[in-house]
C-alpha cells in the first residue's frame, strides 16, 4: 500500500492506494497518526485506488478515525470502491463511516 | 500442517539456466522449491505454496520485478531476495524500502548465494525458537479446533453441522451450539484479524457468550455479553463480527442478534432467500452500539446458512455470493453435505483468509436424519 498526504485548505487528505489488509492496516494507522501529530485532525481518506479491504483494514480506519477525534477532529473517507462499501454496510459501519464521493464534498457541510 | 523442518521457497526468474541453478542450490539445503518463468505465475505460485523464500529477478518478462514485490508483500511474508544484472539498479534498490530483504549481484556465485539464505534465516530466528514457536502454533490450533461443538445436535426435527478451515493453524472465525431444553444456542464470530491474536478474541469471545446462557432473555443476554467483550477489545484496538441466535425447536423460531456480521441468510425450501441484515456495529469496534434483536421463522426444509467473509472474498458481488449460497444449500442430503458444499465455494488454494460454515436446517419431514 502506498501513502501519501497533501495539507487542503480545511483539511488533509491521505491517499492509500493499495490492497487494505492485515499487512497494510498497521502502516495506515501510523501514517493517519503521524499526519494528527503534526497538526491536522480534519483527515480525508481518499479510497480512490482501494480496491480490497479486510476485517483489519476496516479496525484501521476505525482506529484512526478515533485518533482524529480524540484531538478534536473528524476522518472521513471519500471516493470509496465498491467492495470497499460492501464491507462497510456489512458491518454497519457505514453509519460511522459515511463515504463521500470526493475529498472535496467530505468537509464540504462545514 | 507441514513438519516444522519443511521449508518452501519460489523462484521467479525467466531465464531458465539460472532458474535451473536456483532450484538445485535450495534444493540441496532443504527447501521445496517452486519455479516460475514470470511476474504472474510467481505470484500465484506465492498464494498457492505460502513459501518461507522467494527469490526474484528485477527484470521479468512481464512485470516490473519490483512491481512484483510490492505485490508479494500484501499477502506474504517470505524472505524475499532480489536478484539483478545492473550494478547501478542494485545501488539504487538498497537505497529504496522496495519490500525485499536482500539483493544478490549477478553472476552470483553458489556459495555466496547460499550463505546469504542462510544469514537470513539465521538473522531472524535461531532453528530451536523457531520450532518451538511451530510447535506452539500447532499445539494452539489443535485446542481451537477441540473448542468446536464436538458432539452431534439431538434435536428434533433439525440438522445441525458446521465446518472451519483457517487459513493459516489457528483462525479468527469460531462457532458454538449448545442445547437448551427448548432447543438450541448458536453462536458464529469472526475476530479481525487472523493468527494467534484473533484465535484468542475468538476463543475469549465463545466463553462470555456460553456464560450468558441461562439469562432467559436474548436481548439482556447480549446487552451483558457484548459490554463484556467490548471492554476487554477496547485497548487492543480489535473487534469481533458476532451472530447470536436461540432455536426454539417446537415452532422452528429463530431469535437472533448480528452484530456487524451480516453473512446470515435464510434459504427457504423454494426459491426465496434472504440476507439478514446486521443490527449494528462489530462489537468492540464503536462505543455505546446497541443492537436489535431480530426475529425468523424457520419452515420445514428451510435453512438458516451463516458463514464467514473468507466465503464473501470468492465472489465479485453480495447478488452473486448470495445466489451462490442458496445453490450450494439447496438439494443437499445432509448440513453437513452443505457445509462442505459452502467451504467449497472459497477454494482452499487460492483463499487467504478463514472460511467457515454453519448451517441449521429445519427437515421436511419433521423426522431426524
Amino acid at each position: 500500500m502506498e501513502l501519501s498526504y497533501e495539507v487542503k485548505d480545511s483539511y488533509a487528505e491521505i491517499r492509500a492506494a493499495g490492497r487494505l489488509n492485515m499487512v497494510s492496516a498497521p502502516k495506515l494507522r501510523e501514517f493517519v497518526a503521524g499526519v494528527v501529530a503534526s497538526g491536522s485532525s480534519r483527515i480525508v481518506v481518499n479510497l480512490g485506488e482501494t480496491p480490497f479491504m479486510d476485517s483489519s483494514g476496516l479496525g484501521a480506519l476505525i482506529g484512526c478515525l478515533k485518533v482524529a477525534r480524540q484531538a478534536g477532529g473528524d476522518l472521513r473517507i471519500a471516493v470509496v470502491q465498491p467492495q470497499v462499501q460492501m464491507v462497510l454496510e456489512l458491518t454497519s459501519m457505514d453509519r460511522v463511516l459515511t463515504a463521500y464521493a470526493s475529498a472535496d464534498e467530505a468537509f464540504g457541510d462545514d | 500442517m507441514p513438519s516444522p523442518e519443511l521449508r518452501r521457497a519460489v523462484v521467479i526468474e525467466d531465464d531458465p539456466d539460472i532458474r535451473g541453478l536456483l532450484i538445485r542450490i535450495l534444493k540441496k539445503q532443504g527447501f521445496e522449491v517452486t519455479g516460475a518463468g514470470d511476474g504472474l505465475a510467481g505470484i500465484a505460485a506465492v498464494r498457492a505454496t505460502k513459501p518461507d523464500l522467494v527469490t526474484l529477478d528485477l527484470n521479468l518478462p512481464d512485470l516490473d520485478g519490483l512491481e512484483v514485490c510490492k505485490q508479494l508483500r500484501e499477502f506474504s511474508e517470505a524472505f524475499i531476495i532480489m536478484l539483478t544484472a545492473r550494478m547501478d539498479e542494485l545501488d539504487k534498490l538498497t537505497g529504496l524500502d522496495s519490500g525485499a530483504d536482500d539483493y544478490i549481484n549477478k553472476p552470483f556465485s553458489p556459495r555466496e548465494f547460499q550463505s546469504r539464505v542462510n544469514a537470513l534465516f539465521r538473522r531472524s530466528r535461531t532453528p530451536a525458537a523457531d520450532a518451538q514457536a511451530q510447535s506452539d502454533l500447532i499445539h494452539a490450533g489443535e485446542v481451537q479446533q477441540s473448542l468446536l461443538p464436538k458432539e452431534k445436535v439431538q434435536l428434533e426435527g433439525f440438522d445441525v453441522a458446521g465446518a472451519f478451515r483457517p487459513s493459516r493453524a489457528v483462525g479468527g472465525d469460531f462457532y458454538d451450539w449448545y442445547e437448551m431444553p427448548d432447543g438450541l444456542h448458536l453462536t458464529f464470530a469472526d475476530a479481525m484479524g487472523k493468527g494467534m491474536g484473533a484465535a484468542l478474541v475468538a476463543a475469549t469471545t465463545r466463553a462470555v457468550m456460553r456464560s450468558v446462557r441461562y439469562v432467559p432473555d436474548l436481548d439482556t443476554a447480549f446487552k451483558v455479553a457484548s459490554k463484556s467483550i467490548a471492554s476487554d477489545l477496547d485497548a487492543l484496538g480489535s473487534f469481533v463480527t458476532l451472530f447470536h441466535a436461540r432455536v426454539d425447536a417446537a415452532s422452528g423460531t429463530v431469535h437472533y442478534v448480528d452484530a456487524g456480521h451480516g453473512l446470515a441468510l435464510h434459504v427457504g425450501a423454494g426459491s426465496e432467500v434472504r440476507r439478514l441484515k446486521s443490527a449494528g456495529p462489530p462489537v468492540g469496534a464503536w462505543p455505546d452500539s446497541r443492537w436489535q434483536e431480530a426475529e425468523l421463522q424457520l419452515a420445514p426444509g428451510d435453512s438458516l446458512v451463516i458463514v464467514s467473509d473468507g466465503i464473501l472474498d470468492a465472489f465479485p458481488s453480495l447478488e452473486d455470493f448470495t445466489a451462490a449460497v442458496q445453490q450450494a444449500t439447496l438439494n443437499q442430503p445432509t448440513a453437513g453435505a452443505t457445509c462442505a458444499a459452502l467451504l467449497a465455494l472459497a477454494p482452499a488454494e487460492t483463499a487467504e483468509d478463514d472460511a467457515t460454515a454453519v448451517v441449521v436446517r429445519r427437515l421436511a419431514g419433521g423426522a431426524h436424519p
